[in-house]
């Protein structure tokens, strides 16, 4: 035993001076003991079910992808339309989906990797609407792999040094085996993650299929788990290949079957973009029209399939699964 | 090589660092744009064995070009024929392992240390403007072994200290800054190139190397607010060739968004380029 005169404290060198989500990794292990659902049943719902159920106002929230790649947007809509209030959100690798959150007035927070500074956004952070604390794509990812591992914090090698770092949550410490300088992040266990999948069981045992950023690491660190899937397939198909399930079913509460959900983004194997889409939503975010937007494209519509019956249609969304002719590698 | 009878400033700087792409060395591309494109027109046309990752995670992709509106990464086009598919943290931590030998990125404002900025233009949190953020080349940056800068030759561009890092370079300029900022060793900025000059580091600050036939080391330094050193020769660099501006034309910038975005033309005159 070491006796309490060898006790010694690590040195903090520098630490950032930003809000962060409070680090709490035994309270994460409780939540998970109290509230989710080890045995197989099922957790299909819609949507609108599963923001009410697991979406709060106040709640930290992480998305996977962006609003162009895989993003869960039919998840992401709903949110809009059920009028969340004062979310904090990851806004990594993402170019528009923080803005229309904002504006839709929907978001107070951001921890920023990379999103649009839009029109929204400025105005916003005048008034005084929106705070923004700085990281990075990679930094946002670590963090979220640090809460997937059930501990504290992360030593990362980048970020030290830089501005943001001085406006994050980061630590520069004594690494107290090396003796040499380096960067923590506290780890992010967020209240809520939605992520877009290829496939998914009706108990949650998902599959991606391609690149990302962090399905895993947030399906596994968040407290609330929604998964929105395009296919549903049947369990016996998950354990013919189980090396191919990236997300387990214990670590998600909601699967939404959402065939089209990364609409007007392409779900790469599956479709391609909608450039005519795409081009909408950029040009509405970078010229201050989301509210036009959203009410063209969210607020009228009780579901996201009616949006893409009512303003897609069967054609064109056979044309961008026609389209999607690079299918290697996208399926199990 | 064929001469070419005309080209836009910033395909001169993306046919530059083409040419800076070495065989047998992995390239962490950011984003999409010019730097993706600056990587890709290399190993088409002068080193096969260039490889390159996007911070997706994607590794080593023979990418079906042209690549659609903004699907530069993750879209199944961009990653086709991967030789693996991984994610963000795979990405970084391979970077933090030591794997990418170059890191090839764009910035809005870049300083004699060859810090980025691109987060805020202004006095932080106060009336300036706010810009996306580092997103990957925070990482970039600070983990390859070489980072590659592309940027405009303005003024606004080239300042003595950037109003924010959000990557770094070498922070203070002193001897081990970046070490003691945790990271790490023997990495930074190796070259910046716009579409008039590159630049290298002598000493940890930024020094001009190598300017185009057509515009004078007065006049890029007339474009820097704060002026760099100069190299005791200050080379000059070959202008882009018609192969090199086929291939960027018809299969990466087929739309023209990133070259002709900003900046003028350069014109064969039957003697020399003249800037139009």
């Amino acid at each position: 035993m070491t006796s309490p005169a060898a006790v010694r404290e690590v040195a903090i060198l520098r630490e950032g001076d930003s809000p962060y989500l409070a680090v709490d990794p035994d309270g994460f292990r409780a939540h998970v003991r109290d509230n989710k659902q080890r045995a197989l049943k099922p957790r299909l719902m819609s949507a609108k079910e599963a923001v009410e159920r697991f979406v709060s106002d106040g709640d930290y929230l992480t998305y996977e992808c962006n609003y162009l790649m895989r993003g869960p947007n039919e998840v992401v809509h709903e949110v809009i339309r059920q009028e969340k209030k004062d979310l904090w959100v990851a806004g990594k690798f993402t170019y528009v989906d923080v803005a229309l959150l904002v504006d839709a007035g929907c978001v107070s927070r951001a921890d920023c990797g990379f999103f649009l500074s839009a029109p929204p956004v400025e105005r916003a952070l005048k008034d005084g609407r929106l705070e923004v604390y700085e990281y990075s794509n990679v930094i946002m990812t670590l963090r979220l792999q640090a809460g997937a591992m059930g501990v504290p914090f992360l030593p990362v090698r980048s970020f030290g040094g830089t501005d943001g770092f001085d406006h994050s949550g980061a630590k520069l410490i004594v690494d107290p085996y090396t003796r040499l300088p380096i960067t923590i992040v506290p780890a992010l266990n967020p209240d809520v993650a939605i992520v877009h999948v290829h496939q998914s069981d009706i108990y949650g045992n998902a599959r991606v299929f391609g690149t990302g950023t962090s399905d895993v690491e947030s399906a596994l660190a968040s407290k609330k788990v929604i998964i929105s899937a395009e296919e549903l397939v049947d369990t016996a198909e998950i354990r013919r290949n189980p090396g191919a399930t990236s997300i387990p079913y214990y670590a998600v509460d909601a699967v939404v079957h959402s065939p089209y959900g990364s609409y007007p983004g392409t779900c790469p194997g599956y479709y391609g973009s909608d450039p005519e889409g795409v081009f909408e939503v950029f040009r509405a975010t970078m010229g201050d029209q989301v509210p036009a937007y959203l009410d063209k494209w969210v607020r009228p519509f009780e579901t996201f399939g009616q949006m893409l019956e009512a303003r897609v249609g069967k054609a064109k969304l056979e044309a961008m699964r026609a389209r999607e002719t690079a299918r290697e590698g996208y399926s199990a | 090589m064929t001469r070419a009878e005309a080209f836009s400033e910033r395909e001169v700087a993306m046919c530059t660092v083409a040419r800076l792409v070495e065989d047998g060395r992995t390239y962490w591309a950011a984003g999409g744009g010019t730097p993706l494109y600056a990587v890709l027109l290399g190993k088409k046309l002068y080193a096969p064995d260039a490889q390159y990752v996007t911070e997706d995670g994607v590794i080593a992709p023979e990418p079906l070009l042209p690549f659609e509106p903004m699907m530069t990464m993750v879209a199944s086009r961009a990653v086709h024929h991967a030789l693996a598919w991984g994610t963000m943290n795979s990405a970084g931590v391979h970077a933090q392992l030591g794997h990418m030998d170059y890191g090839v990125l764009n910035t809005l404002q870049v300083d004699q240390h060859g810090n980025i900025n691109s987060t805020f233009l202004g006095e932080y949190g106060g009336s300036g403007r706010r810009f996306g953020g580092p997103g990957g080349a925070d990482t970039i940056a600070a983990c390859c072994w070489r980072t590659i800068l592309i940027t405009d030759q303005e003024r606004r561009k080239f300042v003595r200290e950037v109003d924010f890092i959000s990557s770094p370079g070498f922070l203070d300029g002193t001897p081990g800054a970046r070490e003691r900022a945790g990271l790490p060793r023997d990495t930074g900025p190796w070259r910046v190139v716009t579409p008039w000059a590159m630049y290298d580091y002598s000493e940890r600050r930024l020094r001009l190397m190598a300017r185009v036939p057509w515009v004078s080391v007065e006049e890029i330094l007339a474009e820097c607010e704060w002026k760099p050193l100069v190299a005791p020769e200050v080379a000059v660099l070959e202008p882009p060739s018609e192969e090199e501006l086929q291939l960027l034309r018809t299969e990466l910038d087929v739309r023209g968004q990133t070259t002709d975005a900003a900046g003028s033309w350069i014109t064969w005159d039957g003697e020399k380029y003249v800037r139009a």
